[in-house]
């Protein structure tokens, strides 16, 4: 047991009770005064010339106060390979192409104003499929490239090669080999609060962006680099989150939306606001980037991995977002899930007219080690090898450096997986093909940041007042996973105040340093470590302020006391335990001799010293407050895409028992364990909530979520057909936290953010091999994909 | 626009009065669980929305010479009675599977049925119940058997100015079992990809059918019984593999028309078909022996 005070304990999330109670300001409750309410017209077509815009009736419409199409807008372009413009003009090349946008008095004006804009078009050959998109002559769905030069193929100019070791090699090796096509789709990240933002220029142009991106400091220098292309270039901007109901990746990328309200703001000089309808939040926001996968890999007799090949297809969509990032994590889990010494990996992007993709939990992880994982145990099963043993024997293990030269600090996978194939009574009930199933899958991911930009830094700001109330300007963002909570722990624990001393303001560019965002479950990790930082500093100067002042209030109150009783006699004390900052400490709000915790005259409350610092009388008046910048000392991935861009890796391994319905094809999750590798838990029912709520959203990704695309076009938006699990659908999970506290985390911590969702759908898809002896390797794994892979084996 | 009027009559006198005078530029709301469902979908409304919720006289479960069920009832009231979970099982199956908790609480038996969808959860179960709609307009009362209800999708032989004031069901269901499988992707906000619904008639030995009904939803343009498949049942002696033709004379085009959606492919449907309408004969036939 650790002696920490507030870190490792179940503190309940009451800084949050605003939101229990209804009083949280989302932004659909934020208002501006002046404000206007901006609504998009999207295309009709997948593919599609625009002849003709007409927007004069909408102008007419009493109310309306702008309506904008491509054609008004100065031709800036904008996105990740800056493969768009924030409206769309002369072709469309996706349904959910911005073709105008309105700005108006009310909401439902601007949505009346939207049926009054006529747009003709001229359809185009459209192609929705990235094999046939990456044939020669298919439709070309962008016929130039950001710098206008023609272009000839629907291929990304990104293209992901890995190599280490030599595959071929392995392969030759190999006793035992497998291959699998594994197809995943595209997944709704599914906030609670939909998408919006509102703009508001100032007179002098500088603009205030009520935003709710998790990239507060990224998205202010994409948007700084816009108004620059605009001729703003004297703009200042201010990113501000208001409270944010959910994120799940989707507020990693500055959205189109934002642009436009910008433009609108710009346009009409008066505050913007937008905000999607759920329908908008499905077809008009980039999901989980889908991928097909090839995938071989081999053993030798005794069960080493001898190689491991995985060629990718993403479906980049029309545009390119972070989606066509993923290959950067999916990287991870196929060269550095096991020890697998000889690896390939190839991923291209292709355009296509289908929807664009983004960043979702995980992040190209998900996709990967569900093709990583079935294709275990697949192999596992052709080698004659239990899966459980299989994974032990290539387990990784702590101090090594995997293929990608990831280096692996502290690593319980081995403990991980025995403590779910234990839990789950793997021997008993494995194998028996009787319609009930165990299977189990692990997971390795970043917890120590990600260094996916120059800057993986994180600033911190902690003020300490001469009440001894502190706070902290935080620069992570709360899109509602507990950070506030935790960060209050963290930093009453580095500087021996209480939890509800703190309070923490976050998500706002003018007050906050910079941080690369809150992603890749890096916001305990960092934040940890710049608070601790921040907060020796401020240690510091609260204890040299009570080396001045404890010996002052001490003898004032002998003084004192010997005034009021004459007999008192004057104690015989020991100033050294007060003579120097590092004889001292703070716990619980007071300062004491370390040697003498307890001494009746020299331990004193802070906010003592703290108010005589600042009212001395003087000119000597002290604030106290120290600000720290984390910047771990990680890696880019090389030309080779090698690099160890995490300071520490999360590692897991979730086992399910499922029964399936032979005759339905009907999948029951009996039971899940998920154990997990979090270094050092800060707050045990926050993990908990994190594991419980990635393992739904991993089950769903498994059994009913889907998108569905259908010649371009989202026939399911909304969650009546979207199968998100409902609270009723309650999958038993129970969550494991193992802990092997890492150096390099703040208190021991890692990151447990997405890790959780990542081995959910390949354990379920394992476990349903196990019950009936079919493996779906397709997502999402439906009733009917499992009755006919029934029938078929049944004809076989 | 989705401007309307929207009138709260007390009783049922005033309710029809208003149908009346607004004709067709009125329209009926109950719960409004599908009403302002298709308001914000189409961005089309009435003129004029009649709304039946303070006629509280109309939310009853009574059993007086048979079986009374006021309209206005939700399906939360229908999922708390012990009459129903005991005696109209099936019903008490669908009802308390309907949207969620909150949609149940204002959801209303009246509105499921007259709003007519082939998937409308009550449906199956209050025709397997051999239930009859009554009526009341400007004429006075009728009564229509459910299974002549329906005339299409969304669309029944209530008339314009008709309000449905309560299902009835026969009182004789002593040796009657029912059931309703709701077949779904997950367990809440749900409508089915298919429904089932069947009751049996047992002899007293509980080992013949002595009459059986059932009603599919989702399985053509209308909620529909499944007379084939019914009239196979009838007198046979209970057994799997009697059970087991049941289902496939259910499923098969005889009795329904089921088509490929979105939601659901064909096939699949046929084949839940296939397979519950035996497992509910067989829940039903369980619930008459525990009665």
């Amino acid at each position: 047991m650790s002696d920490y005070l507030y870190v490792g304990k179940d503190i309940p999330r009451t800084i949050e009770a605003d939101k229990v109670c209804g009083r949280a300001i989302y932004i659909n409750d934020l208002k501006r005064p002046g404000m206007l309410h901006g609504k998009i017209l999207y295309s009709r077509y997948a593919h599609a010339r625009i002849k003709r815009i007409d927007t004069s009736k909408a102008k007419k419409l009493q109310g309306v106060r702008a309506v904008l199409t491509g054609y008004d807008l100065p031709d800036v372009r904008v996105g990740f390979i800056k493969d768009q413009t924030v409206l769309k003009k002369d072709v469309v090349r996706q349904f959910r192409d911005e073709v105008a946008a309105v700005a108006a008095i009310s909401l439902e004006i601007a949505e009346e104003a939207l049926h009054l804009i006529d747009v003709d078009y001229e359809e185009l050959p459209a192609v929705f499929d990235p094999r046939e998109a990456m044939k020669e002559g298919a439709p070309l769905v962008h016929e130039v490239d950001a710098r206008g030069k023609p272009v000839r193929s629907n291929i990304l100019p990104l293209p992901w090669k890995f190599q280490a070791g030599d595959p071929e090699k392995g392969r030759r090796e190999s006793a035992y080999v497998v291959k699998d096509d594994v197809r995943t789709t595209w997944v709704n990240q599914g906030c609670m609060g939909t998408s919006g933002c509102i703009a508001e220029f100032d007179m002098n142009k500088n603009l205030t962006l009520y935003s709710q991106t998790n990239v507060p400091f990224l998205g202010k220098q994409r948007i700084q680099e816009y108004l620059s292309r605009l001729g703003l270039g004297k703009s200042n901007v201010r990113v501000l989150n208001p409270v944010v109901g959910g994120s799940f990746g989707t507020k990693l990328d500055t959205d189109i939306y934002e642009f436009i309200a910008i433009q609108l703001a710009l346009q009409t000089g008066k505050p913007v606001k937008i905000l999607f309808t759920r329908e908008e939040e499905f077809f008009a926001l980039p999901p989980r980037q889908p991928a097909l996968f090839n995938i071989e890999q081999g053993c030798d007799r005794e069960g080493n991995l001898t190689f491991r090949e995985v060629k990718a297809i993403l479906d980049n969509g029309a545009y390119t977002s972070w989606g066509a990032t993923t290959p950067s994590v999916m990287m991870m889990p196929i060269s550095s899930l096991y020890r697998v010494p000889n690896v390939r990996f190839d991923a291209t992007c292709v355009y296509t007219n289908n929807i664009y993709a983004q960043a979702m939990r995980g992040y190209g992880n998900p996709q990967a080690t569900f093709a990583v994982e079935t294709s275990m145990d697949r192999l596992a099963e052709e080698a004659g090898i239990d899966p459980a043993e299989l994974r032990l024997i290539n387990c990784n293990r702590p101090g090594e450096e995997t293929p990608m030269r990831l280096k692996i600090t502290t690593c319980p996978l081995e403990a991980c997986i025995k403590t779910v194939r234990e839990k789950i009574r793997w021997g008993e009930k494995r194998g028996k093909r009787n319609g009930r199933g165990v299977g189990m899958a692990s997971l390795i991911h970043v917890a120590g940041g990600a260094r996916v930009y120059k800057s993986d830094g994180h600033g911190i700001i902690v003020k300490v007042d001469q009440n001894g109330r502190v706070d902290v300007l935080e620069s992570g963002t709360d899109q509602g996973q507990g950070s506030p909570t935790v960060i209050s722990q963290m930093v009453a624990e580095a500087l021996g105040f209480k939890p509800d001393d703190v309070s923490i303001t976050l998500g706002d560019t003018s007050l906050c340093l910079w941080d690369a965002g809150t992603h890749a479950s890096r916001h305990t990790f960092m934040a940890g470590n710049a608070a601790i930082q921040a907060c020796r500093s401020i240690k510091r100067q609260i204890l040299e302020m009570a080396v001045e002042f404890i010996p002052q209030i001490v003898t004032y109150a002998i003084k004192k006391k010997k005034q009021k009783d004459p007999n008192f006699r004057e104690p015989d004390l020991d100033w050294k335990l007060v003579a120097s900052p590092e004889a001292m400490d703070i716990k619980d709000r007071y300062i004491f001799p370390q040697k003498a915790p307890d001494h009746p005259y020299f331990r004193t409350e802070v906010s003592e010293i703290l108010t005589r610092g600042l009212h001395v009388g003087t000119g000597q008046s002290r604030v106290v407050i120290a600000e720290a910048f984390y910047d771990p000392p990680t890696e880019m991935l090389d030309r080779e895409m090698k690099g160890n861009y995490s300071m520490t890796y999360a590692f897991g391994t979730t086992a399910v028992e499922v029964e399936v319905d032979k005759e339905t094809g009907e999948i029951k999750i009996v039971q899940v364990f998920a154990a997990h590798d979090v270094g050092r838990a800060m707050n045990p029912t926050l993990v908990k909530g994190q594991i419980y709520g990635a393992a739904y959203t991993g089950a769903g990704y498994g059994l009913t979520e889907e998108i569905q695309v259908r010649n371009g076009r989202v026939m399911n938006a909304n969650f009546r057909d979207y199968k998100m699990l409902t609270a009723k659908d309650v999958i038993p999970v129970e969550p494991i936290i193992i802990e092997v506290p890492d150096e390099s985390g703040p208190f021991g911590a890692k990151g447990i953010g997405e890790p959780g969702l990542v081995p959910t759908a390949p354990a379920i898809a394992n476990a349903v091999y196990d019950a009936v002896g079919v493996r779906i390797s397709d997502l999402p794994i439906t009733p009917e994909k499992i009755l006919s892979a029934l029938r078929k084996k049944d004809v076989c | 626009m989705q401007d309307f009027e929207y009138l709260m009559p007390t009783n049922l006198d005033q309710a029809i009065g208003l149908l009346k005078k607004y004709e067709n530029k009125a329209a009926l709301i109950a719960g409004g669980t599908d009403v302002m469902v298709k308001i914000g979908k189409t961005r089309k409304a009435p003129d004029v929305l009649i709304s039946l919720r303070r006629l509280s006289a109309l939310r009853y479960i009574k059993k007086n010479g048979g079986y009374h069920i006021g309209a206005l009832t939700t399906h939360r009231m229908l999922e708390q009675s012990t009459l129903v979970q005991s005696e109209l099982s099936a019903l008490h199956d669908a009802a308390s599977q309907v949207g969620s908790v909150q949609i149940r609480n204002v959801g209303t038996l009246g509105g499921n049925i007259c709003n007519a969808a082939p998937s409308a959860d009550t449906a199956g179960p209050l025709l397997v119940l051999d239930a009859t709609a009554v009526l009341e307009g400007p004429l006075g009362r009728r009564r229509v058997p459910l299974k002549e209800f329906f005339t299409g999708t969304y669309r029944t032989v209530r008339k314009p100015d008709e309000v449905l004031v309560e299902m009835e069901i026969p009182e004789d269901l002593g040796r009657y079992g029912s059931a309703y499988w709701k077949h779904t992707r997950r367990k809440a906000m749900e409508l089915p990809l298919i429904g089932i619904a069947v009751a049996l008639k047992l002899s007293q030995d509980n080992s013949q059918i002595l009459d059986s009904r059932i009603a599919l939803t989702v399985a053509a343009p209308t909620p529909i019984r499944a007379y084939p498949a019914e009239d196979f049942l009838k007198g046979k002696v209970i057994a799997d593999d009697v059970l087991k033709e049941a289902g496939r004379i259910a499923s098969s085009a005889d009795c329904c028309t089921i088509r490929t959606s979105l939601r659901c492919e064909a096939w699949y449907r046929e084949e839940i078909v296939r397979v519950f309408v035996p497992r509910m004969a067989k829940l039903a036939a369980e619930r008459v022996k525990n009665r």
